[in-house]
This record gives structure tokens, sequence and C-alpha cells, in this order.
């Protein structure tokens, strides 16, 4: 089982965003993996190990697209545990979701993995679109906000569940497939791949980089790529204009009773 | 938290040290933070975090891969005790107890039997360590110490009192130092030894979620294999070691102090008096400016020192100085921010109380701010006297 893992570097987003003059100012930022792109990576190390005796099967292999200190996220997912890396060379102000997507195009071209497991999502421009796009240049089946991925025992399908308003839906998708991840990803139990041992529980949430990973990272392999050495070119066809916080709420009010509460709901915000 | 102003390559060298900061700070804000308040409260230990810690690698983080550890420098040591102590400086105070004051002095003095039988136990926290040197009657003097231990066919008989020991009530084993005819001796006692005992908690008043008690040595048995070094060589032991705990005492004052900034920077901006944040008084600004050159002062001189020492490379007034300084520079930061917070900051709710009990601990423990300025003297003389 080899799996391609696009990850992005994202500000941290538990600081405060600073704007200035219609632009984010990322002067003073600290980058970290996007969340969700975190998630994607321990669903691939869960996918492709034995949690029980901690032995690894098959390949994790991450990517990022991004500018010269991106290599420093794509470093911490080898500590947590992927096993390579490539860091395909590109300025963010050059890139939007259909750019990113070619170049993945691309690199999958190269890698011909089983599967390309990403977030659903990056937590600074939110648009969820890469893996859509991606699995459309590719044509290959998509299964998106993915809460538990199970492998078929041949390891030729898996079956996706993800959470929608009616429920549950249950998706099974023949490798090789583009599945994008929720939070629900990296639950105790989410997944499931034949080798651990159904029983094994995961601590809840990503694994922590250990010490031990931190050291091994800077021996494991980083491939440095242009996009021009995959082929690719292109400006971005979205072009972000400026960037403004959203109004700030009016303050809230507390009503006395349900009548008044109806009256307003009826009368001031038009609702009912 | 706010990051620093200075060179990042100074309290970040390498790729590692900033993956290292970047996984113990998450670590801290999902697994520390949330516990802090409670065990700084009951004034006990969490021993089943100490086993994370020790999951995550970072007991034998200056331990050599080979023997389990992540064989980083001291300068790793320092972000960790820094990264930990933004959130719970008494949890790091009996970390630094047991991954420095056991873990890394017994590996650096012992022979590999005795790393075999002891390392792989401490540096997962499966088995929790801590070292006794203080005496009731001999803490700075630490040469009139009155423990001792006299050979008696395979077992060395120690007898005497530790004090103030971090971790004694849950510890499973402690390096001790007696004298073997008057000689200060490194030896390693396990808590089920013969004639071994511990003292109720002793009370304090910060640091709470460490816990401390006295040793009561009375006909211990201590097997010959035990004995670290060689009879005589425990002050050799000590002082190996004393450079990087010192170390990490300075990056605990260095975390405490980010943590009280933090605290008061967001209080100041948001708290109003007299029509506007409170941020905008030049009084409080005194704090909030005074706080941060101390914050950057600090910063500067604990990385500088820390990238000089090593188990072969020893820099002790550099050492001294950092912790001197360091000591007292967070526990005027966290004055600081208690003043700033008014009744709040004396309260408990902005944990300010805390961090202002737990950073006085540095000017003591460890060494008090008197014997660093004993020794910094002692060791600047030499270089002037002919
Ligand atoms: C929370 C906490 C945890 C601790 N953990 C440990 C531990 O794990 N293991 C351990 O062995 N010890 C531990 N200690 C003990 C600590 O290291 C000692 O308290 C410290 O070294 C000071 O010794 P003392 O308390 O005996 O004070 P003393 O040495 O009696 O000093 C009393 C006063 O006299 C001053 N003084 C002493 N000698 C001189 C001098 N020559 N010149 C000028 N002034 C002098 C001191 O500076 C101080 O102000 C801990 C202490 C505390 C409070």
């Amino acid at each position: 089982m080899k799996i391609l893992v696009p990850v992005k570097r994202v500000p941290d987003p538990e600081l405060k965003a600073n704007i200035k003059d219609g632009k984010l100012d990322l002067s003073g930022a600290q980058w970290v993996v996007n969340t969700f792109d975190e998630y994607a990576v321990e669903a691939a190390l869960r996918l492709t190990e034995n949690a029980d005796e901690g032995s690894r099967d098959g390949e994790v292999v991450v990517v990022t697209i991004g500018p010269d200190d991106a290599a420093v996220q794509l470093r911490s997912c080898l500590a947590m545990g992927a096993d390579r890396a490539i860091h395909v060379a590109s300025e963010d102000a050059n890139l939007d979701s259909l750019l990113v997507a070619k170049t993945l195009k691309a690199v999958y071209d190269e890698e011909k993995p089983d599967m390309v497991l990403l977030g659903k999502q990056a937590v600074d421009g939110d648009t969820n679109q890469v893996g859509q796009m991606l699995a459309a240049l590719l044509n290959l089946p998509q299964a998106t906000f993915a809460a538990s991925i199970e492998l078929a025992d041949d390891g030729k399908a898996c079956v996706v569940s993800r959470e929608v308003d009616a429920g549950v839906e249950f998706k099974k998708l023949p490798l090789p497939a583009v599945v994008t991840v929720d939070l629900r990803i990296v639950s105790p139990t989410s997944i499931t791949n034949g080798i651990t041992p159904e029983s094994h529980e995961y601590a809840d949430g990503p694994r922590y980089a250990s010490l031990k990973g931190i050291m091994k990272a800077k021996k494991k392999p980083m491939d440095n790529k242009t996009m021009a050495d995959l082929g690719v070119s292109g400006s971005p066809v979205v072009k972000e204009l400026e960037v403004t916080l959203p109004e700030a709420r009016a303050a809230g009010q507390i009503v006395e009773s349900v009548e008044e509460l109806v009256k307003k709901l009826s009368e001031e915000a038009k609702a009912l | 938290m706010l990051s620093t102003t200075l060179n990042p390559k100074l309290v970040n060298p390498t790729e590692e040290h900033e993956m290292l900061r970047q996984t113990v700070r998450e670590f801290t804000r999902k697994e520390i933070e949330p516990q802090a308040e409670e065990y700084d409260r009951k004034g006990i230990l969490n021993t089943e975090l100490l086993r994370k810690v020790g999951d995550l690698g970072l007991i034998g983080i200056t331990i050599p891969e080979e023997f389990g550890g992540a064989g980083m420098d001291s300068t790793a040591a320092v972000i960790a005790h820094e990264e930990m102590c933004f959130s719970d400086p008494g949890f790091t105070l009996a970390y630094l107890a047991h991954a420095l004051l056991f873990v890394n002095n017994l590996f650096y003095a012992a022979n590999d039997d005795q790393r075999k039988r002891y390392i792989p136990k401490t540096i997962t926290g499966e088995w929790i360590g801590a070292m006794g040197m203080t005496e009731p009657s001999a803490g700075t003097d630490v040469l009139g110490m009155g423990t001792v231990a006299v050979k008696r066919g395979d077992n060395y008989i120690l007898n005497g009192r530790k004090i103030f020991i971090t971790n004694a009530p849950e510890a499973n084993v402690f390096l001790v130092y007696a004298k073997v005819d008057g000689r200060i001796t490194s030896f390693i006692v396990e808590s089920t030894f013969k004639g071994f005992s511990v003292s109720e908690k002793i009370q304090k008043m910060g640091m709470r979620a460490s816990t401390m008690a006295e040793l009561i040595l009375e006909d211990v048995e201590v097997p010959a294999e035990n004995l670290v070094g060689r009879e005589g060589g425990g002050i050799t032991n000590m002082m190996r070691n004393l450079e990087i705990e010192r170390l990490g005492l300075a990056a605990m004052s260095l975390g405490m102090a980010n943590r009280c900034l933090d605290v008061m920077l967001r209080y100041s901006n948001e708290r109003q008096a007299f029509g506007k944040p409170i941020a905008e008084f030049g009084q409080v600004q005194s704090h909030i400016g005074e706080s941060f050159a101390k914050i950057e002062a600090m910063r500067g001189l604990i990385y500088g020192a820390a990238s000089t020492i090593g188990p072969d490379h020893r820099n002790r007034p550099a050492s001294d100085a950092a912790k001197l300084f360091a000591g007292r520079a967070a526990k005027e930061v966290a004055d600081s921010a208690m003043q700033v917070l008014g009744g709040y900051g004396y309260c408990n709710e902005y944990r300010v109380e805390q961090f202002l009990r737990d950073a006085k601990l540095i000017e003591i423990g460890g060494g008090t701010n008197e014997a660093h300025q004993k020794n910094i003297t002692r060791d600047l003389c030499k270089l002037v006297q002919v």
C-alpha cells in the first residue's frame, strides 16, 4: 500500500490573523501543517502499519507545494512517521486550487500511489476544492469528508464512511482513489487496515512527532522539484483582491418571555 | 504565545530544535495545560502525564540514541523546559528532577551494567527517579553533608537524612550522595531497599504539582554494584550535571515569564479603566516594557549559555549567571503580571498568583542566588589571580 498525502503549511490557526492594507500580514506568522492534512498523515500512517507491533507495512509519501521554508512542515510529517517527502517549490501567491491540483496530478503520475489522502480543506483559505479537482483531473473515484476508512482484505478497494445530514453514508471505492478526510478520521477506531488488530484503540487525534521521530526525520529522503520539472505551468485563475474581517456581530439581547421572543423574531429579525 | 524578536536561530539552532519546540508546544497545549490547575490545587504529581512525556521521548532527551534516548543537546533540554513551563511549572520541576537530576546524572556517571539496569525503566517514566543531595543541616554547604556509607561485605550501609527531595513520595529509585571515609560518593538506592523510607509529603508554597519528602536512611543495604563511579567520585558526578540542571531551571523561569507576559498583554488590552484600555497607562507600560526586556535578556543569556554546555563542555559561570538572572527576572515578571491584573491577579482565575509562587523557587532550589554569586565570583577571581 502506497499513499500520497499532499500537505499545506498554514499560519498557526490558534494565533490571531493580522490584516494590513487589505492583505493578510504573514510577516510574524508561525507556520504549521494544515490541521486536516495532519489528520490525513495520521490516517495514512494508521493504514500502513501494525500499531500493536509498531511495524510499518506500506509507504507514506508526503508532498507540499510551497516556498523553501515549507520544508520544515514536510520534516514534521516525516517526524510523525511518513517515509519520504517531495517538495515542489513555489510561492504561495502564484498558486490557486486548480494549479495545486494540476501539480499534484503530475506528482501522482510519477508516484502511482494506491491512494491520495488529503485534508478536506486547508484552514487558511477554506476552499475545499483540491481533492475534488484532483480526482476529476485524474479521472479517479473520490470520497470526501471521510470519517472512517476500511481497507478491503485484498487491498484493492476501501469503504469510506462520511457523516452527512441524514446520517452516515458508506461508499465503496475501487483503488486507486482520492479520499479527503474530516476530523473524525483520527478517532480511536476510525481506520481498519486488516493488519492492526481490530481491538486496537488509538489515542484520539494525530500522533505527536516523537523525539526519536524528529531525529530520524533528517535522514529520510526529501526530493526537491520545481513545477517546471513536473511540466506544470500557468498562472492562478483565482486572484485575491482584498482580505477583510467579517463585520463585528451586534450584541445579543436577552428577552423576558417566549411571547417577546416570537415578537422580536417576527418583527425585528423577520425570521418568522 | 508571543514569539521572540531575537534571531530565531538562537532559540532554534536547527530544524530538529524547531520541530522539537513545536511538538512540545502542541503537547503542552493539549495535554499539560488542561490538567495544570487541578494538580497545583491538589498538590499531587500527575504520574500518568509523566508516562506520556516518556512516550514522547522527552525523558531521554539528552541520552544517546543507542541507549534509547533522543541524542539531543542542552539547547533541546532548554526548549523542553521552557515550553512545558508555559503551562505547568510544578509538573516541569518533577520532570526536571526525573530527567535531569536522575536520568541524565546517572547516565553520564554510570557504567554499562548500571545503565542497563536503570535507564530503560526510567527513560519511559515507568519508574520515577529522584536525586538526594540536600540534608536537613547541609544545603548550600554540600561538602558539610552528614550521610555516611560504610562498606560491609558486598554492601554499603547508608545512614543519614536527605531533605526537600523532589519526587521522593513517588520515586522508585534515587541517586543518593553519601560520604565514604569522608569522601562524597554516589549510590543508586531503590525505594524497596531494606532500611529505606520516605517521610510524609513536605508542603510548600509553590511548585505544588511536584511533590517532595525527606529520605530516611537507616542502615540501608546498598549492593556494591550500585556505587556509581568510584568511591569519592560523587563531587565529580555532581559537578558534571550541575550546569545542565541550572540551564533547565533557568529555562523554567523563562517559560513562566513568557506566560506571565502573555497574560499581562491580553489583559491590559481588554481591561478598561477611565475610559481606555489600561495598556495605555504609562505605569502599566512600564510593567510590560520592563518584563519584555527581561524576557529577551533571559532568552539571550540562557540560549547563549546552552550552546556552550554539554557532557564534554563545561561552562559554570554562564550556567550560574543564567539561573541567577532568570530566576529573579521571572519572579519580577510574575509580580508585574499580578500588579497589572490587580485583584484578578491576586485571585486564582488567571493563574498568575500560581506563577508568582512557582517562580520564587528558582531563586532557592538547585542553588540559591547567593550560591550562584559565590560561584561566579570564585570562577571570575581565578581569571585575575596570578
Ligand atoms: C521545591 C524544592 C525542591 C528541591 N528539590 C531538591 C532535590 O530534588 N534534591 C535535592 O538534593 N535538593 C532539593 N532541594 C534543596 C535545595 O537545593 C536547597 O534548598 C538549596 O540548595 C539551599 O539549601 P538550604 O535550603 O539548606 O539553605 P541554606 O544553604 O541553609 O541557606 C540558607 C541561606 O543562607 C545563604 N547561604 C548559605 N551559604 C552561604 C554562603 N556561603 N554565602 C552566602 N550566603 C549563604 C543561602 O543563600 C540562603 O539564603 C529543593 C528545594 C526546594 C525548595
